[in-house]
């Protein structure tokens, strides 16, 4: 049974019980709110209660996508029979189950081998073991040996930010003459220039967009790709991450968490696409219609990790890699499958996909990720 | 409420129509001192609320339009280096010591305020600060209004702190370019600003061209309507639909029909991709779907 303002004996009581309903249903309302809502409650706003509603709104949400929540919460509360309820989150059914255990498991860099391909796995040791791993492609890697590569991935990779970001440091170049500090430094010599101060660029941490296909034929790699992202999060002022496989899911919000288990647990519970079809196009096309204006600006870049086995329309596909490449720097498209000998982009996604692509490179060793550093320090 | 009542009849008044919702978070805004910021989508007239509260208010509007790279200099002040340089020369050959010639020149007459200064420093009545598409400025920007929002109080290294005697009714716009953070949201009351219903725009549209044709611009608001749902690159706002019953008002038309969509689409359709996608649909369709609605 919910919390209802019937049971409070006072006004003030019953404002601060829907506080805290409202904060148990996850809407970001701290004591500074609370206060709000009382002496919103205090003008006089209480005795009607749409414009009720309209004030704690302003106070109680800060986006628009928890209005609906908000909207919600208030009904059940103080019982209005007015606001239209449309929308609720639908429970997940039991068939996601399945589902589920394979997303984990992914996450876990242990998915389901499905071709049998553990013969064909290398298990390498010996001096010579850290040079040929970096070199091994991922899908090629037993158990024990992706322990390993884990390690020395998560190394390699935070020397690569280490070294982006001093280049940025010293590529810096002198800029204009900042006539305020050079007054105040020249203020002892009676304001005769003697020395000048100059006004140095601040370093720009750009912007990327990536996007990961975590599709079923992607599941060996998704697990050390996602890891190159979080390990990009150093360099890149913003990154804006989506995964995409039948349906597109942005995953921004969880990057911003420290630890590196703490995410993919967040990630485990939070997204379902995982080890699914792939409908690239339509994908891009969600991206394009929901967060192109938000994502990509000028100096973004944009990166595509997918082996482009698409079971979508090709036009459409090319269609919306346009649209991107065009709001875009540069758009670079990385496919684990090109390192297979003999590889020919000839599947009927990545060959609708190429012409828009500026940069199409492998991904699916240590070393061809590691080649990528120039790139990015390009931007 | 009648306060509420009279906010909407005075907005009214000024040429805006202002839904309850809105009217009530003014309402508080005016009473509980805090910022506003208005989400939307560009061209839903987030810019004219302040224009019009400022109007309402009998007060004055300070506006501060962001952009990247916007910093403390061209926001709050800047010192007056010309006259600062001058004075030094002309004190050169008198007595004071160099703390007197210093306190001299970092004094009141030689700092140029800029809008944030203004906003804090009005003298009788509180005025309506204006910060627009605070989403195009950089995150350290954003860091620092949050002490201007909480405090009413600016810090001049070199002169001290000056505190609002009036603290100004502040009013932030977003296109949504990008997240803000969840600490300036915090400050402030929230509201999206959506595109307006059909008898809403309407109703605009009718403030703004008081002898337009009924028929004319209700068909104006129904095409706009169905444009909206298109999926444009960019979707068309209040300012376009206004444009457009302009436009076709200004040519005489009594009717929106297909010759007449061509000649002015350009006040509606802003980039060339949009134009083909709506000549491939075909404009008698998109006509008859608004007339069908």
């Amino acid at each position: 049974m919910n919390p209802n303002y019937q049971s409070y004996e006072s006004i003030t009581h019953a404002i601060l019980g829907f506080a805290a309903y409202a904060r148990a249903h996850e809407l970001n309302v701290g004591i500074r709110e609370t206060q709000e809502a009382l002496s919103i409650a205090a003008t006089g706003l209480i005795r009607e209660q749409e414009f009720f509603r309209y004030a704690l709104k302003s106070v109680f949400c800060n986006s628009e996508e928890n209005a609906v929540l908000f909207d919600q919460l208030f009904a059940d509360y103080w019982g209005a029979p007015k606001a239209s309820v449309t929308s609720r989150i639908t429970m997940k059914n039991q068939s996601n189950l399945q589902k589920q255990m394979q997303r984990s498991l992914v996450l876990l860099g242990k998915g389901e081998n499905k071709d049998g391909q553990e013969e064909e796995g290398k298990n390498v040791s010996g001096a010579n073991a850290a040079e040929q791993l970096r070199k091994t492609d991922f899908s090629k890697l037993s158990e024990i040996d992706s322990e390993y590569l884990e390690k020395l991935a998560t190394n390699l990779w935070k020397q690569m930010s280490r070294r982006l970001k001093k280049k940025l440091k010293t590529s810096t170049t002198k800029g204009k003459i900042d006539i305020r500090q050079t007054i105040r430094n020249n203020i002892g010599s009676g304001g005769a220039m003697l020395e000048l101060k100059l006004k140095l660029k601040k370093p720009t941490r750009n912007r990327l967009v990536i996007l990961l296909d975590v599709s079923g034929s992607m599941d060996k790699y998704s697990f050390f790709l996602l890891r190159f992202i979080l390990a990009l999060r150093a360099h890149f002022q913003k990154i804006e991450a989506f995964i995409f496989s039948t349906k597109l899911i942005r995953i921004t919000e969880f990057l911003k968490i420290k630890n590196l288990d703490h995410v993919l647990i967040q990630l485990s519970t939070h997204t379902d696409n995982w080890s699914s079809g792939t409908k690239i196009g339509d994908c891009l096309k969600s991206f394009n219609d929901d967060f192109c204006k938000r994502a990509l600006q000028g100096r973004s870049m944009t990166i595509i990790l997918s082996d482009g086995l698409d079971t979508g329309e090709p036009e459409l596909l090319a269609n919306e890699l346009h649209k991107i490449k065009r709001r875009t720097r540069k758009l670079i498209w990385l496919n684990p499958l090109k390192g297979m000998d003999g590889y020919q982009p000839l599947a009927r996604g990545m060959s609708a996909a190429l012409p828009e692509i500026d940069v199409f490179r492998s991904a699916h060793s240590l070393d061809s990720i590691l080649e990528l550093e120039n790139y990015l320090a390009d931007v | 409420m009648t306060e509420i009542k009279s906010i909407q009849d005075s907005f009214d008044a000024l040429g805006y129509v202002v839904d309850q919702e809105l009217a009530t978070i003014l309402f508080l805004m005016t009473n509980l001192q805090k910022p506003l910021l208005l989400e939307g989508h560009p061209g839903v007239g987030k810019t004219e609320v302040a224009n019009i509260l400022a109007a309402h208010l009998g007060t004055e509007l300070i506006r501060l339009q962001c952009y990247e790279g916007l910093d403390v200099h061209s926001a709050v002040y800047e010192w007056n280096y010309q006259k600062q340089l001058l004075s030094i020369k002309i004190q050169e050959s008198n007595e004071k010591t160099d703390t007197e010639k210093e306190k001299h020149i970092f004094g009141k007459d030689f700092l140029m305020p800029r809008p944030l200064l203004k906003a804090i420093s009005g003298k009788d009545k509180p005025p309506v600060l204006l910060i627009d598409e605070i989403d195009r400025a950089d995150e350290e920007f954003e860091a620092f209004l949050l002490e201007l929002l909480s405090a009413y109080q600016i810090s001049i290294p070199e002169f001290g702190t000056i505190k609002a005697t009036h603290p100004p009714y502040v009013i932030l716009t977003s296109n949504r370019t990008r997240e803000l953070s969840d600490a300036l949201r915090r400050r402030c009351l929230y509201h999206w600003v959506n595109y307006p219903d059909f008898d809403k725009e309407l109703k605009i549209v009718h403030k703004h061209l008081p002898d337009i044709d009924q028929k004319l611009s209700a068909q104006v608001v129904r095409t706009i309507n169905v444009l909206r749902n298109k999926k444009l690159e960019k979707s068309p706002g209040i300012s376009e639909t206004l444009d457009w019953a302009m436009s076709l008002h200004a040519l005489g038309k009594k009717k929106l029909d297909e010759e007449s969509f061509t000649i002015t689409q350009g006040s509606v359709l802003k980039s060339y991709s949009d134009m083909e996608k709506i000549k491939t649909e075909g404009v008698a369709n998109i006509l008859e779907q608004s007339n069908s609605n």
